[in-house]
């Protein structure tokens, strides 16, 4: 076996440039399959990661049927779940909210917003909209009247920090109920949906609206690390399952819009990836093509000198591997300086766009950088390998169908 | 003569020159149909803000666009301005009153953004008529029908036919709130439509509002989405100091970013691709000119100049890639018609997706963009001079007397 | 029993709608030991015949029959195998693998028998010595004279002590001179080891030096002489 790899290696380098030319091919690709993953990895875990925590948590927990219509009748009694959940390894902060469907109002306008009522001490240390506020703009309890507002939405209500509103919601015993509240803290993502429709309040303060106080709609569970949410997800679905009404989810089903904005995207550069391959393996079939053409009468003395035909297809099929695994190691090679250097310094994006960008109900960094994904780059490696030697199986196919007497008559 | 002799150079090794011509064809068309895909989901994302909601251009009150300020109205009959009807491109035109409030049901309420229209105004400017999925159009003649998204329907439990009550503040401070009657139920796929808007007649929210003969502002459609902003600064220097015309990349900077950088994406895109293809006609060109060499040395010997040979190497690498376009072009306009008649539906496997302000709706399909053909036919030949460019410097550098020693 | 018979074998190849017959009802017995030339001018069949002997190409009709068995019937992969145990080729042009050395040519088939390295190294060494070239081990083709790259080619041939070896016009290419040293080389083999040697020429040294001298023309057996010394 060493031997017939020293031949095929050997074969591999009779013409250096087109061999150069086709590995280079090869390399190049992966590089870029590799880096251009590597570099969504990142991007799609930074926007998962500010998703959740703006959102609804890394896991989420629910009244069962409240994530098909959200409605606002949907919703449970914490009783000790926030405090259990909060005991399982690996959850950094359980976040209990309350989400109330109202009409907000200042003197002069009025505008329907979603009432988001939160607990302030735990939602300050996740919830990225909060953390950018300042001690004396934030909510102080979770009965207070105090507000966070988005400040497109405070511009539109006209009214200034500091100002009273009113929240106008329906009671649970079906007559309109309002709040007087006052606006604290102004939050200001660069998100249109954000800014303008944002009303953070004391869960308490929000509870009084519908008569649900001590109620929550959600239970958003951040984790310490992304990965250990099927784990978590595991334990707290044991934990409820004395609560058949309670139900935990992952945030690929608590965002569908985030999770579907990544799958989308992730699809469209699949498709490219695939172009990207099937271009590189019609050359490396032409490379493979030519240089057995170019043998014919090398393949008819080595069929002559009693070789069997599956031998030279070997040999074949043998440069081919030579071929793939060494452009697999130079193109992990090129492909890891590539994520080295995104990692590092990454991709300003804000060059190309000025503006604030969303996608999938996110704000994404600007400045776009990649995530090592060792396990994924080793298999896109492989893959290409395995298509070296796929495309390895015409030419094979075709240097072990000749017959010595035809071969050597080749010129 | 030498353009015989380039053809049947580039023939002689049919296998050869087959597989780098079909590596040309597949990266060019399906080049094409990716970048016709992508197309179609920026205008479906464009139509979800435009034609669904913002129409390409409005005017308004300069106070209004940015805060959406209930006294910063004007008066009906700006619709008639003859800045509006002087202006050709424009195809449809809706006067609209704008107001949020609560919609109620003995059972809940919901926050929502309240449209008054003139029906038949309103569906030449978006095409929610076409997105009905209960019930009707609201007609001139129901004086409180109204048209309400899908999710909105749902979350309030509602059908044609049923009532609601709209509560708002009124511009004279009052709370105002009158009854609505649910003609139709419409769904776009953009759940901010969906579960926010609701249509109702302009003369009926004048009075809820006590607005009697005032609009917010009048809500255009031209042909070309892409000419707006030019639209829109014609349209300025005839429009009087209390009113502004924005287009829909004012309303949706953005949107009007993104759509933007897509030329730079297409470019990006299409280089990395074509790059893996350079190779392998730079390949397939060495390959061809290291076996002429004998064959150039004896045409150099009868004195045939260093720079025609280089012309007829790169000549046929021209014509290698004309021909590829040819059938890539062919391919791509087939694939990107496919795709633009029949599509993918993907919603059984995702839901709408939000980008810049728009909505990706789940379906692949294609739209026709010249520069989709353009930027890959441009670059597909300049790639492939550039990669024959090597081989014909080298076919041009060969010294005569060694090459025809050559075997 | 002899080691290679020919029974009324015939040969016809197409040449696109044409056929062309190559060799005619053509009876030979080869014994072992003999050193043979298959003599004629070019287009008489000799390369055919040789092909036929060989084992690389089987006849239209008739049989060929090595050591007693009927090789018209074996399959691609059987006529491989016999050729690697039994036939060893010297060609015209050489036709040693660029890429590889000296000695790794001649290692070739027995690298295909799957012989350890360091014993094909220890044979190939040997045969070095004994045929001449020893010295030029690690040399590549291209770095040798046309009279070494041939000796090289009889090493191949040899390599796997096969019972015959098939030379196609080995001294077509080759100075007068170097051709003598190459057929005193095989004549000593031919004497010491017994291998047998049946040679395609038309070249007058070769038949001179020829214990039995098959005359083709035109694809029919002509003459078939053997010469007692």
């Amino acid at each position: 076996m060493i031997d017939y790899f020293h031949l095929a290696w050997k074969n591999l380098w009779r013409n250096r440039r087109r061999t150069i030319i086709t590995l280079a091919a090869i390399a190049f690709s992966i590089m870029l399959v590799q880096a251009l993953h590597n570099l969504s990895a990142g991007v799609y875990a930074g926007m998962v990661d500010s998703g959740v925590r703006a959102g609804s948590g890394h896991i989420a927990v629910y009244q069962q049927n409240y994530l098909a219509g959200r409605e606002e009748a949907l919703h449970f009694k914490d009783l000790n779940l926030v405090s259990e959940i909060e005991m399982i390894d690996g959850v950094e902060q359980v976040l209990p909210r309350l989400y109330i469907p109202a009409l907000a109002q200042s003197s002069r306008e009025s505008r329907g917003i979603l009432l988001i009522g939160v607990d302030p001490e735990r939602e300050r240390q996740i919830n990225p909209f909060l953390k950018s506020l300042t001690e004396d703009a934030m909510i102080r309890s979770a009965d207070s009247r105090d507000a966070v507002v988005g400040a497109r939405l405070l511009d539109e209500l006209q009214i200034k920090p500091g100002q009273k509103f009113v929240v106008t919601a329906q009671h649970q015993d079906g007559t309109l109920h309002s709040e007087l509240l006052r606006v604290r803290g102004v939050v200001s993502s660069g998100m249109k949906d954000i800014d303008g429709s944002l009303i953070l309040v004391g869960r308490e303060r929000a509870g009084l609206l519908t008569g649900s106080s001590s109620s929550v709609h959600e239970l958003a569970v951040i984790l310490s690390n992304p990965s250990y949410e099927q784990s978590v997800l595991g334990q707290i679905t044991t934990m409820l399952a004395a609560r058949p009404d309670i139900e935990a989810v992952s945030w690929e089903r608590a965002m569908p819009n985030l999770a579907n904005a990544i799958k989308l995207d992730y699809a469209s550069q699949k498709f490219i990836f695939l172009i990207i391959l099937l271009i590189v393996t019609i050359g490396v079939i032409n490379t493979l093509l030519m240089s057995v053409m170019e043998r014919m009468r090398e393949f008819g003395v080595i069929l002559a000198l009693g070789s069997k035909p599956m031998v030279l297809r070997g040999m074949i099929m043998l440069e081919a591997l030579s071929l793939g695994l060494l452009a697999a190691a130079f193109g992990t090679l090129l492909g890891s300086l590539a994520t080295w250097y995104l990692v590092a310094v990454g991709i300003n994006l804000a060059d190309l766009v000025p503006e604030t960008l969303e996608f999938g109900g996110v704000i994404f960094d600007p400045i776009l950088r990649a995530n090592w994904n060792p396990g994924w780059m080793i298999q896109i490696a492989i893959y290409v390998v395995g298509l070296t030697l796929l495309a390895a199986l015409y030419p094979a196919i075709k240097a072990g169908r000749i017959t010595p007497v035809e071969g050597m008559r080749h010129h | 003569m030498l353009l015989t002799l380039a053809f049947r150079n580039l023939w002689r090794n049919r296998r050869r020159t087959l597989l780098t011509l079909s590596a040309m064809v597949v990266s060019a068309a399906l080049l094409i149909l990716a970048l016709g895909v992508f197309s179609g989901m920026f205008k479906d994302m464009l139509a979800s803000a435009t034609e669904q909601y913002y129409g390409h251009l409005v005017i308004a009150h300069p106070e209004y666009h940015l805060r959406r300020d209930l006294y910063a109205h004007l008066p009906i009959d700006i619709v008639d301005l003859p800045a509006i009807d002087r202006e050709l491109a424009i195809t449809g035109k809706s006067p609209r009153l704008r107001s949020f409030g609560l919609l109620s049901r003995p059972e809940t309420s919901q926050p929502v953004e309240l449209l008054g229209i003139i029906p038949e105004l309103e569906q030449q400017v978006t095409s929610l008529q076409r997105q009905l999925t209960a019930g009707h159009y609201p007609t001139a003649e129901e004086h409180n029908g109204a048209l309400i998204g899908q999710g909105l329907a749902h979350k309030m439990k509602v059908q044609p036919g049923d009532e609601l009550v709209f509560i708002t503040q009124a511009a004279d401070g009052s709370i105002g709130n009158d009854l609505l009657i649910v003609s139709g139920i419409f769904a776009t796929g953009d759940s901010r439509h969906d579960n926010n808007l609701v249509l109702a007649p302009l003369p009926w929210l004048q009075q809820v509002l006590v607005l009697p003969g005032r609009i917010h502002e009048v809500a255009m459609v031209i042909d070309d989405p892409m000419i707006a902003a030019q639209v829109a600064d014609r349209m300025a220097p005839h429009l009087s100091g209390n009113i502004e015309v924005l287009d829909w990349g004012d309303l949706l900077p953005e949107m009007r970013e993104v759509i933007a950088a897509y030329d730079v994406s297409r470019m990006i895109i299409v280089t990395i691709l074509y790059m893996a293809t350079g190779l392998g006609i730079l390949n397939t060109f060495f390959m061809s000119v290291m076996e002429r060499t004998r064959e150039f040395g004896i045409l150099m010997a009868q004195g045939m100049r260093p720079w025609s040979i280089r012309g007829l190497v790169l000549l046929e690498t021209l014509l290698l890639s004309i021909i590829a376009l040819a059938i890539g072009l062919f391919c791509g306009a087939i694939m990107t018609l496919y795709m633009q008649q029949v599509g993918i539906d993907l919603s059984a496997y995702i839901t709408p997706v939000t980008y810049a302000g728009g909505t990706i709706l789940p379906r692949l399909h294609a739209v026709f963009e010249s520069g989709n053909f353009l930027v890959p036919a441009g670059m597909l030949l300049l790639v492939s001079l550039f990669a024959g460019f090597l081989p014909a410097n080298r076919a041009a550098r060969l010294d005569p007397v060694a090459a025809v020693r050559e075997d | 029993m002899s080691l290679i018979e020919l029974k009324s074998v015939s040969k016809i190849y197409r040449l696109g709608s044409q056929e062309v017959q190559a060799l005619t009802d053509l009876s030979l017995t080869f014994d072992a030991g003999e050193f043979a030339v298959l003599a004629g001018p070019s287009g008489s069949g000799k390369t055919t015949a040789l092909n036929l002997i060989g084992c690389l190409d089987r006849p239209s009709t008739g049989q060929v029959i090595v050591s007693g068995i009927d090789l018209g019937t074996a399959s691609p992969r059987q006529l491989a195998d016999f050729r690697l145990q039994h036939i060893g080729f010297i060609f015209q042009s050489y036709n040693l693998i660029p890429v590889l050395t000296a000695a790794e040519n001649a290692e070739f088939t027995l690298m295909l028998q799957k012989v350890p390295k360091r014993l094909r190294r220890e044979k190939v060494c040997k045969l070095f010595a004994d045929l001449g070239i020893d010295g030029l081990e690690d040399r590549r083709p291209s770095d040798l004279s046309g009279g070494q790259q041939q000796r090289v080619a009889i090493a191949r041939a040899m390599a796997a002590n096969p019972q015959v070896i098939l030379a196609d016009e080995p001294t077509a290419n080759l100075d007068s001179h170097t051709a003598e040293d190459l057929l005193d080389l095989m004549r000593q083999l031919n004497q010491e080891k017994g291998t047998t040697f049946i040679f395609s020429s038309h070249d007058d040294r070769v038949i001179s030096q020829a214990r039995r001298v098959i005359r083709l023309e035109d694809g029919y057996l002509a003459e078939d002489i053997r010469i007692t010394m």
